[in-house]
This record gives C-alpha cells, structure tokens and sequence, in this order.
C-alpha cells in the first residue's frame, strides 16, 4: 500500500468519456504500462429518517476492489461531524438489518469501474463513474506504492500525472490533503493538514465520496451518456479500426 | 471480464451457503470449586493446538437502536479484548429458536471484524448502550467447535479497566458453540455427542431466554 491522489479528468467538448478513456490507455501501453485487470469503487448512501430534534444522519457504504474483504462506512451526523469505520463486508448485511430507520437512496448509488495498469512502482485506474447507468464523468486514481506519506512523493505522483494526463497539475497538495478538520482535545474542531501524515486505505475511500457527493451535486449530464462504462472492457484489447484521436495530441512518441 | 460488486459476492455467498450465518449453542455453568476438573476434562478432549487453551479477556458492549416499525430494537454487541491489541468485534444474533426436534438453540448470528471506531460510529447512527460486562476466561476448539469457559464480571460504570469490578456469581459459564452456514443440521448431532462426555461435570443445555425472563 502507497499513497493514492485521485483526480478528475476535465471532459473536453464534443468527446466522449469512453474516446478520452479508450486514449488515456493507449498512452499509458505505449508508455510501457501494463494492463492488470479491472478495477471498481461503489458507494451507497442510507439516510435515516429525521426524529424530532435530530438531523438527517447519513451512512455512506463504499467498497473498493483493492480491498475486496473490506467494507468501508462514513457516518456523517448532519452536525459535521464525521466517524469512518473500515469493517469486515458481511457490515453490508448488518446495514440491511437496519432499513426501517436508514433507508438507501438508491437513485444516487454511484460507482467508478475500469481498467487498472501497473507502470513500476505507480498503479493507474482509469474509471469512469456511473450514477443509476448515467455517465457522469472521469476519475483517474494514480497510487504510488512504495512511500505512505503524500508530502515525501507528491512531486513524483503530480510528474507522473502530468506526463501521461498532458495536463497541468497545480504544484499544490491536493484539496483533500489541506483541508481535513479534526477534533482535537477540547473538542473542537481545527484544520489539520494531512500531507505528513501515514496513508490508509481509508484515506482513498474518502477521497471517492468527496468526488462522488460532488457528482452528485452536479445535475448536469454530458453528452457521452451510458458511453463510458462499456468502453473500458475492450481497454487494452484496442484493435484496430478503434477511434483514434488527432494524431497532434502525440500518443506518447509516435508522431 | 467484468469485476463483481461486493453486493454481488456476498449474495452469492448466502444463495451458495458459504457464509456463516447460524450459531447452534449450548450453555451451562459450573462452580468456582469444580471448575479446575472441567479444565482437565477439556484439555484432554480438545484439539491440542500450541496455544490451547488460549485464554482471553473481553469487554462486551451490546447497543441498541429502536426501530419505528417493530417493538423490538436491535441490538448489537461489540467485544473488544483488553490488553491485546485486536480488531474490535461486532456481533448481531437473531432471535434464539428452541425446537424440540433439535439437539441445540439456533440462531442467526454475523459476525463482522471493525476497527476501533465502532462505538462512537454506533452512538451516531442513534444507538445507545444497553449493557456491559467483562468475560474473562478460556477458548478450546474442537474441530469446529469452539468452548468457552468464563467468569462474567460487573463493571462499575467508568471503571471498564479496574480490576476492581466484581464476578457476577461464584460460577463459570460454559459455552459449546459452532457458526456454520445454512443447511448444515448435523452439526447439532455432533455437539450433543460432545456435551455428553462433559457429564456429569457440567450439564450443557438449549437455554430458552424467553423463559427466564421472568427471573430478577
């Protein structure tokens, strides 16, 4: 286990999520990258039934293949306050014990699948993210495995990112590092910054829901509808007659 | 191929019978006095693993959370070994069935490992602390059965860590139990058979909470 920085990847206008998929792994092969299987993070959210004088509470239940014994929950108590719990998955049976007070919103179950490569020591997963079936944009997670504190090889995850993405990264840590809040001994809460901090697995769960409850948010559906989720098997296969971008993007040193 | 979804696993562990999800249990008890025999006894029917037997030192929570649409809340037991450094347990058991027709009470049971969070996780879904006691005592296995014998201590609240807290009674628990996974109704035959060796020492029996209910 390394670090992991997860990062949306912009839609250009007029492309489709699985054209910008299908070419972001042909970068990555022709980078000398290999395809390692697939990969898939999914989230469900239950919200409880608001009794009097208490807020909504929601439970968000994520799982991710890299850990595929593991359930990982956020509470969040409405009142900003958050508790993460990573549990054994038979967690899932014991949420379903519950429905009478937390119901699923099942419209916003959203998941991110696609194609996972290893390049050396960094691990690439290519997903497109999915809610109820609707395309709804790109996340691509890059881990770096062997260091488990951000500060110490973010440089090197954000050259990596910059190399293959062709975009520019901000020199920055990323958000998610900056702006966590903890509750300290009085029992406030203060801003702690996470960048020295040891990783866990965890951590890129969180890093998901923040992008998933963003997506969330955000009603706006692109053109690529539905487009994504089917491209990602054929990733790495890429036979001929695919769609191929203008030669001008460079594909990794072919002119 | 396309990777399956956790849901998509799990249910396929329960439609294929491969999750554990039925405790069979018997209980007894025996006095402080005798109790040293009952070790003897154990130790020489049970598997002789390096660590056997292996003692432990639980502190058990169980919470409840009421739920509108039934009279019963739920209720969930979270142990956590002191002085050991181990993932906390979480424990759900379903209503006990006692049927005549079988040697031992049934109930659905899941288990599920978590990390420390857990209580606090529980107290802000909305649930509140039902009890709490201390088990203090030994593990034995054989083959898949798994016998306890236990001290239950009273906890003085605040005081989960104090040596202080008394016994409940001058007695062990004895526990005979096995989770095994749907459809497998021999099990209860093979725990009979093991409860009759341990007689006269300790009688293990299906005890019917239902009944004892009543009792201070």
């Amino acid at each position: 286990m390394g670090v992991t920085v997860l990062q949306p990847y912009p839609l250009p206008e007029g492309k489709s999520g699985a054209h910008i998929i299908d070419h972001l792994a042909k970068r990555l092969l022709s980078l000398g990258a290999t395809h390692a299987g697939q990969f898939l993070v999914d989230c469900e959210t239950f919200i409880s039934t608001p009794q009097h004088g208490t807020p909504a509470r929601a439970v968000h239940v994520l799982h991710n293949s890299e850990y595929p014994a593991s359930t990982f929950s956020i509470i969040d108590n409405g009142n900003g306050k958050q508790v993460a719990l990573v549990a054994d998955s038979i967690f899932d049976l014991l949420m379903l014990k519950m429905t009478s007070t937390f119901t699923s919103k099942k419209q916003t179950k959203i998941e991110s699948r696609g194609a996972r490569f290893e390049y050396g020591d960094f691990v690439i997963k290519l997903g497109s993210v999915t809610m109820m079936e609707h395309f709804k944009g790109i996340l691509i997670e890059i881990e770096y495995r062997p260091c488990v504190t951000l500060s110490y090889c973010w440089e090197m995850i954000r050259e990596m990112l910059q190399g293959f993405l062709g975009i520019n990264v901000a020199k920055e840590y990323p958000t998610y590092f900056t702006t966590q809040t903890i509750m300290n001994a009085m029992g406030q809460q203060q801003l702690h910054a996470k960048q020295n901090d040891i990783y866990e697995p965890m951590d890129t769960v969180k890093q998901y829901l923040e992008h998933f409850t963003n997506y969330r948010k955000h009603v706006q559906i692109h053109g690529a509808m539905g487009g994504g989720a089917s491209s990602v098997g054929t990733v790495g296969g890429g036979g001929p007659g695919g769609v191929l971008l203008p030669s001008s993007v460079g594909m990794g040193g072919r002119s | 191929m396309a990777i399956s979804s956790a849901r998509e696993s799990l249910s396929h562990a329960l439609t294929n019978r491969f999750l554990p999800n039925l405790e069979y249990l018997l209980q007894g008890s025996i006095l402080d006095s005798a109790v040293e025999h009952l070790m003897h006894r154990l130790k020489g029917l049970c598997d002789n693993v390096d660590t056997s037997p292996e003692p432990f030192h639980d502190l058990e929570v169980c919470m409840s959370l009421r739920q509108s649409q039934s009279n019963q809340p739920l209720l969930l037991r979270v142990r956590r070994a002191l002085g050991r450094d181990a993932p906390f347990q979480m424990r759900y058991l379903g209503q006990p069935e006692v049927d005549i027709r079988r040697p031992t009470l049934v109930r659905s049971c899941m288990d599920c490992a978590c990390t420390n969070g857990i209580l606090d996780f529980l107290s802000e879904m909305g649930f509140r602390l039902e009890f709490e006691y201390i088990a203090k005592g030994y593990m034995f296995r054989k083959g898949r059965m798994k016998i306890t014998v236990s001290k239950l201590i009273k906890i003085v609240p605040g005081k989960q860590q104090d040596m202080a807290n008394e016994p409940i009674s001058q007695s062990y628990i004895v526990e005979l139990s096995v989770v095994a996974p749907t459809g497998q109704e021999n099990v209860g035959e093979e725990m009979r058979v093991f409860a009759e060796q341990l007689k006269p020492l300790v009688q293990l029996e299906k005890i019917d909470y239902k009944r004892l209910g009543n009792l201070p």
